[in-house]
């Protein structure tokens, strides 16, 4: 029987394993007639599939949502034939003694990738426990044990919404709270930023990580730069109407029926470093701004306090005429790495970014890029 | 007396623990403590009005839409905006539509199926249809694989389980299935919204745009796909498997009150014209009441806060400082939850401080008391179809909560299309008015009362110098998981625990069929 031949992804058909390796090829930027080869290989490598160990600490649960929301694979596919969903609170059958034994057996294992979704109390620790553990126990226990350490959403990533001042409960990101209350003095954390977190973004993180046997290139922030390296400002596909100088004004008029840029009535989109204009949303449905509303800046640390008001223009910026999107960024004091932001418009003018791997390990590509702190 | 402790309670939205009691295979009482506490009360203060929906519906990304909805209509309430454009209605209706499309279906199979379908008993199925045979195939390879992923550790040799292998098999079909089918209403609401969960197209006085004829006709194409798979698949699901677990009638009947602020509003706004009217029911009493936002009232004495902070409070009056945790009852060991033992504040309703049970059970039972026809024929239908027609009282019960989500999830997909027909009719008409300016320079006070999937959800909000001065949200959970209150009276799921048999107290399976069924 065909599932037998792929014991490790069970069920899938030779044939379907490499059409789903083709769509996961395109996710991490391979293309040509290797790639889906490639990704086959990397994966028929593996002695079991991978084991994902995911953490739900001050969270909404809207990162999780959002993974069911994958497409390449589909969610079926991704929990029970890519990976091996081995603890997800919100998923898992067992409960209560029984899901924290599930827990200690995979985390003892140290054979597994680690998840985080939400932030970690570490003001009033006991503002998040799991199974009488507080999120800072566990958190240090698995990634201390993990094979990589990925924080998906903007929570995990930078401590998120419930870091909004005053951060009632001293909720971190979990890079911050490794290096600050676990004595973790260089951590390695994926960052996956976004509001909610991609569930595309994971996927594509993991398997550049299976698939190259290393992790991707990171900018200052911990995001990987194949995803995060642009401005949505500069993809934006009103971004002609910005350059005109034609603004939606008031929610509804004239200008908001044409599709016009959003700017005026808040769009950070020229200050927020995410793919979404590019990859958009739920099977590329859409995304924020084709709705009509401004981008909100979620990709960007602490951008409950730093992009809001949200729907107030972002201040500083020069506006049309004889502006570079790189100068906006610059104004805004959000990309202060001009080599970065070069970089990526010279990527996108080659239309490299997306379509190639992205080029490891150039010191030139590493600047500060500090959402305005 | 055993003690039982479920921490963590999976296959939820939030971080959750039950400590019950158990003597001679019931359990004789019961504690729920919520085991997470982010602040949001805190943190939204003194933030731009017309921005904070985007805080809001951050409180959950489960159920995202309705909290979208009652914060921007707390504002316009606030700003004076009494009624919403028309086309806006339609259009937040059908973002409600997709949500509501795709949370119910996702509850029914993915946090509550595998209290009640056995998966590693689908190997013994006997499948004659090659889909079936390679769902089998496929849970016997993840089986003989040793990596069970989700199915790992759970209680499979219970004998509470009920359903013949062939019918653990299709269900376990029908749990893929519905992975895949629940994207459908999240994509439609992404459409229109530009994201799924995390919408962007509300805004205080409106939405920020009207859709394009072919986003409209799109939305209809996905909510049809999930009324064809509620009608074909979720509805007979529930009727193959009720006649199996009938003892669920038997148990989880809690408070007997029930309280809906209702949600879709009809073209009058009214909220007792709602397709889910507003409503109340009190004492176990099948008589229909007014229900009041002003009648809400909050207390402490047994949540992390001190005690002068709710004491009786209006959701507005209740500060959320000062935080006064003292701390997490121990798992092992005898002792038991005492004093102060949840993030959750105990919200009660009136003057008599009844907890509520709110839910598609509160929205379902008032609707038909309020003599919706649509769902009166579905109830009757469905009592019918498990030998108890003509007895309603027989839903205050885990059964009743089951059956009554499958209900509601009917009712708004029998609906989604005709919200859309009515906006391309206004499309049609000329009346496309989807946002009025507000004023926010001078001061209010506004408030808004509509159900999240799980229940009554009111946020209330009182702005002053063009900021929030505060800021309260009521969620469903605040009420069901209420703690004890401060006269000691149980909130709903702790009195819906008592008397829920445990064959096994190191294998409660009927503790969670209790609490999932009320989606907490």
């Amino acid at each position: 029987m065909e599932h037998e031949e792929m014991s490790l992804f069970p069920g899938l058909s030779r044939r379907d394993f490499l059409k789903t390796c083709g769509a996961l090829a395109a996710v991490i930027g391979l293309s040509g007639p290797m790639a889906a080869p490639k990704v086959a290989n990397a994966l028929q490598q593996l002695a079991k599939r991978p084991s994902i160990v995911w953490s739900c600490f001050q969270e909404c649960l809207g990162c999780s949502v959002n993974l069911l929301q994958s497409r390449k694979p589909g969610p079926a596919n991704l929990i029970l034939q890519q990976i091996s969903l081995d603890y997800h609170e919100a998923v898992m059958a067992a409960a209560g003694s029984q899901a924290k034994k599930s827990f200690h057996e995979i985390v003892d294992s140290k054979d597994f990738y680690y998840i985080v979704e939400g932030g970690i109390a570490t003001g009033i620790p006991d503002a998040c426990t799991i199974g009488g553990m507080t999120s800072m126990e566990m958190c240090k226990d698995a990634y201390q044990k993990a094979k990589a350490t990925i924080a998906i959403g903007t929570c995990a990533c930078y401590g998120g919404i419930q870091a909004a001042k005053p951060n009632p409960t001293g909720s971190k990101g979990v890079t911050a709270f490794l290096k600050e209350n676990a004595g973790i003095s260089n951590p390695t954390v994926i960052n996956s930023p976004r509001c909610p977190g991609n569930a595309d973004d994971t996927v594509a993180i993991l398997l550049y990580a299976i698939v190259n046997k290393k992790l991707p290139e990171l900018d200052d922030l911990g995001r990987p730069k194949f995803l995060f390296g642009q401005l949505v400002h500069d993809n934006c596909e009103r971004r002609g109407h910005f350059d005109a100088g034609e603004f939606v004004e008031q929610f509804g008029d004239q200008g908001s029926d044409n599709g016009w840029c959003l700017y005026k009535v808040g769009c950070k989109g020229p200050v927020a470093y995410a793919p979404c204009p590019k990859t958009r949303w739920n099977a590329n449905v859409s995304w924020p701004v084709a709705a009509g509303g401004p981008c909100i800046g979620c990709s960007e640390p602490e951008f409950w306090d730093k992009q809001s008001p949200f729907y107030e223009k972002a201040p500083g910026i020069r506006l049309p005429g004889d502006i570079t999107p790189t100068q906006v960024g610059v104004a805004l004091g959000a990309a202060t790495a001009v080599g970065i932001g070069a970089h990526f418009v010279g990527q996108a003018a080659t239309g490299r970014l997306f379509k190639g791997a992205p080029v490891e390990g150039k010191e030139e590509d590493t600047g500060s890029k500090e959402g305005g702190k | 007396m055993t003690k039982v402790v479920i921490d963590p309670i999976t296959r939820i939205e939030g971080h959750l623990r039950i400590t019950c009691t158990v003597e001679n295979g019931k359990v004789t009482d019961a504690w729920n403590t919520a085991t997470m506490f982010r602040g949001f009360e805190i943190f939204m203060k003194n933030r731009d009005p017309k921005g904070i929906w985007q805080f809001a519906q951050r409180i959950c990304g489960v159920c995202p839409t309705p909290h979208a909805f009652n914060s921007v209509r707390a504002v316009e309430t606030a700003m004076g905006m009494d009624k919403m454009p028309d086309s806006a209605r339609l259009i937040r209706n059908m973002m409600e539509a997709t949500q509501l499309g795709y949370d119910h279906i996702l509850w029914f199979y993915q946090l509550n199926g595998f209290d009640y379908v056995n998966v590693p008993n689908a190997l013994n199925a006997n499948p004659t249809t090659p889909s079936l045979k390679a769902v089998q195939a496929q849970v016997k390879a993840i089986v003989d694989s040793g990596q069970l992923g989700p199915f790992a550790n759970m209680y499979w040799e219970h004998p509470g389980y009920k359903l013949p292998p062939d019918m653990d098999l299709e269900i376990t079909a029908h749990y893929l299935q519905a992975l895949e089918i629940q994207q459908k209403a999240c994509d439609a609401g992404a459409m229109l919204g530009g994201r799924y969960p995390m919408i962007n197209n509300y805004v205080p006085g409106g939405v920020t745009q009207m859709p394009g004829i072919e986003e409209i006709e799109y939305y209809k194409s996905q909510m049809a796909d999930i009324k064809a798979f509620i009608d074909t698949v979720m509805v007979p699901d529930l009727l193959a498997i009720a006649p199996y677990y009938l003892d669920l009638a038997t148990f989880g009947k809690g408070v007997g009150n029930f309280l809906t602020w209702g949600v879709l509003d009809e073209k009058s706004q009214d909220p007792y014209d709602r397709l889910f009217p507003r409503g109340g029911i009190f004492d176990g009493k099948l008589e229909l009441q007014k229900a009041d936002l002003n009648e809400v009232r909050q207390y402490t004495k047994h949540s992390w806060y001190d005690d002068g902070v709710g004491a009786g409070k209006h959701p507005l009056d209740v500060g959320q400082e000062p935080i006064n945790f003292t701390k997490m009852p121990p798992i092992d060991g005898e002792a038991l939850p005492e004093g102060k033992y949840d993030w959750t504040q105990a919200v009660r309703y009136g003057k008599e401080d009844r907890p509520m049970e709110v839910g598609p059970l509160a929205q379902v039972l008032v609707a038909y008391l309020s003599g919706r026809p649509e769902v009166k024929k579905l109830v009757d239908d469905t009592l019918a179809a498990v030998g108890q027609a003509g007895n309603p009282a027989v839903l205050l019960s885990n059964l009743g909560r089951v059956a009554a989500r499958v209900i509601k999830a009917k009712v708004n997909s029998d609906n989604a299309l005709r919200w859309a027909d009515e906006l391309l009719d206004n499309i049609g008409k000329g009346e496309t008015n989807i946002y009025n300016e507000l004023d926010f320079s001078k001061d209010g006070t506004g408030q808004s009362g509509w159900d999240a999937p799980r229940g009554a959800l009111a946020h209330y909000t009182k702005i002053k110098g063009s900021k929030i001065d505060t800021y309260a949200a009521v969620p469903p959970s605040n009420w069901n998981l209420s703690p004890r209150d401060d006269k000691g009276v149980r909130g709903p799921v702790e009195e819906a625990l008592v008397g829920t048999p445990v064959a096994d107290p190191t294998k409660p399976l009927e503790i969670l069929r209790t609490v999932h069924t009320f989606d907490p």
